[in-house]
C-alpha cells in the first residue's frame, strides 16, 4: 500500500517536471532548420573532393600504363632483322622460304615500331620525345649503312667475267663428256 | 530523389509530434542542462537528415529515436568533458554552462519539491535513473525502455526497482532534512 502511494508520488513528481520541461523546450522547426543550415555543408564539398582525386587518379595510372605499353617493343628492336627485311636485293633466309614456317610478324613490326611517325603520333614528354627520335635517327643511320654495304658491287667486276667462268666456277660431271661425243659418231644401226 | 524527399517529410511530421518528449529526454541524458540538450537534439536532426541515423522500423519510432538521443547525448558529453580537460591542461577554464544549478532565476522559479526531486535524480546512478525517466515521464513499458537502453527486460526491471527504491529513499531523506531545517528557521533556539 505505502509503495503505491510511493510510485505515484514519482509518478506525479515526474509528471510535473513533464510540465515544467515543456515549458522551455525549444519550437522543433528552429531545431530542425538549425540542423538543417549545417548538414549539406561540408559533406559536398567532401565529395566533390573525393570525386576529382579519384578521377586524376584514374587518369594518371591510365597514362602510365599507356606509356608502358607504348615504350616496351621500340627498346626490343633487333637491328639485324630490321636490316633483313628492309633490304632489297637480299636473298630470303632459308626458313623464311618455306611455307610451313609463320609469318614473320615481329621484324615488321619491330620495324613499324622505328618508325618517327609512330613515335610522333604517341603522348611523350618534350624531353623524353627528342630523346627517342635521336636514338631511331640513329638506328635508321645504322640500318641504311648496313644495307648499302652488302648490296655493294666492284666497278671492275665485269671486266674479270669470261665466256668459261661456268667451267672454272663449276665441277665437270661425270659421263657428260662420254655422252656428248655420242652425238658426233654414225649410226652403228643404219 | 522524390522518394526521399516524402520520406524525410513524413519523419519530420512525425519527429515534430514525438519533439517534446524527445526534448525531455534529451534533457535528462544531459542532467537538465538545457543548452546541451538542444545541441543534442540539434545533432540528432542533423544525423537523421544526413542518413547516418536510419530508422529501419526494427522497433518503435519512438524507441529508435530515444536511443539515438541516448547515444549522441553519451558522445557529446565526452567530447565536453575532453574539451573541459583540454581547457583545463591549459590553464584556460571555459565559464560554466547555464546549467540548472547555475541559473538562479531559473532555479528560483522552480518549486522547492521539484528541485529536491531533480537533485534526488542526480543523486542516482545513471541506468536508474533512465529507466524511471522513460518508465515515468515517457509513458514507456519497461520492453520499450530496455531497447531503448540497449539492456535485457530483466536487467531494465532491475534497474526499475533498485531505482525507485533509492529514490523513495532519497526523497524521504531530503523531506526529513527539509524538515529539520524549517523547524530551525521557525524555531532557531530549539536543541536537537
Amino acid at each position: 500500500m505505502e509503495s503505491v502511494g510511493n510510485e505515484k508520488k514519482i509518478q506525479a513528481l515526474f509528471r510535473e517536471l513533464k510540465l515544467a520541461d515543456e515549458r522551455v523546450a525549444p519550437e522543433f522547426i528552429k531545431v530542425w532548420n538549425r540542423a538543417q543550415a549545417t548538414s549539406p555543408g561540408s559533406p559536398r564539398v567532401f565529395k566533390i573532393f573525393a570525386v576529382a582525386t579519384a578521377a586524376l587518379l584514374v587518369i594518371t595510372l591510365s597514362a602510365l600504363v599507356l606509356w608502358s605499353r607504348n615504350g616496351q617493343p621500340a627498346d626490343q628492336v633487333d637491328p639485324k632483322v630490321a636490316t633483313e627485311s628492309t633490304t632489297p636485293g637480299s636473298t630470303p633466309a632459308p626458313h623464311q622460304a618455306t611455307p610451313a614456317t609463320p609469318p614473320t610478324t615481329r621484324p615488321l613490326r619491330s620495324v613499324v615500331a622505328q618508325s618517327p611517325a609512330r613515335v610522333e603520333s604517341n603522348q611523350w614528354p618534350p624531353k623524353l620525345a627528342a630523346r627517342r627520335k635521336a636514338d631511331l635517327e640513329a638506328r635508321n643511320a645504322v640500318i641504311r649503312e648496313a644495307v648499302s654495304i652488302s648490296s655493294w658491287q666492284s666497278p671492275t667486276a665485269t671486266l674479270m667475267q669470261s665466256p668459261a667462268d661456268h667451267v672454272l666456277t663449276s665441277l665437270p660431271q661425270l659421263d657428260r663428256s662420254l655422252n656428248e661425243l655420242k652425238t658426233f659418231l654414225p649410226n652403228t644401226q643404219q | 530523389m522524390k522518394d526521399k524527399q516524402i520520406d524525410i517529410s513524413e519523419l519530420q511530421a512525425e519527429l515534430e509530434k514525438l519533439h517534446v518528449a524527445s526534448f525531455g529526454w534529451a534533457l535528462s541524458c544531459c542532467r537538465h542542462d538545457r543548452a546541451d540538450a538542444e545541441e543534442v537534439l540539434q545533432t540528432v536532426y542533423l544525423k537523421i537528415l544526413e542518413g547516418k541515423a536510419r530508422y529501419r522500423g526494427e522497433s518503435s519510432l519512438k524507441t529508435w529515436l530515444f536511443a539515438v538521443i541516448r547515444k549522441t547525448a553519451i558522445t557529446e558529453q565526452r567530447k565536453r568533458l575532453l574539451r573541459s580537460l583540454k581547457s583545463l591542461a591549459g590553464l584556460n577554464p571555459t565559464p560554466g554552462r547555464n546549467s540548472f544549478a547555475a541559473e538562479p532565476a531559473a532555479a528560483f522559479e522552480r518549486s522547492e519539491a521539484r528541485k529536491q526531486f531533480q537533485i534526488a535524480l542526480e543523486r542516482l546512478p545513471a541506468r536508474q535513473r533512465e529507466v524511471l525517466h522513460l518508465v515515468f515521464y515517457e509513458d514507456l513499458s519497461l520492453r520499450e525502455a530496455a531497447n531503448v537502453l540497449g539492456v535485457s527486460i530483466g536487467s531494465a526491471r532491475q534497474h526499475y526497482e533498485r531505482g525507485k527504491k533509492h529514490l523513495r529513499e532519497s526523497l524521504n531523506r531530503e523531506e526529513l532534512d527539509y524538515g529539520i531545517s524549517w523547524e530551525r528557521k521557525e524555531n532557531p533556539g530549539a536543541v536537537s
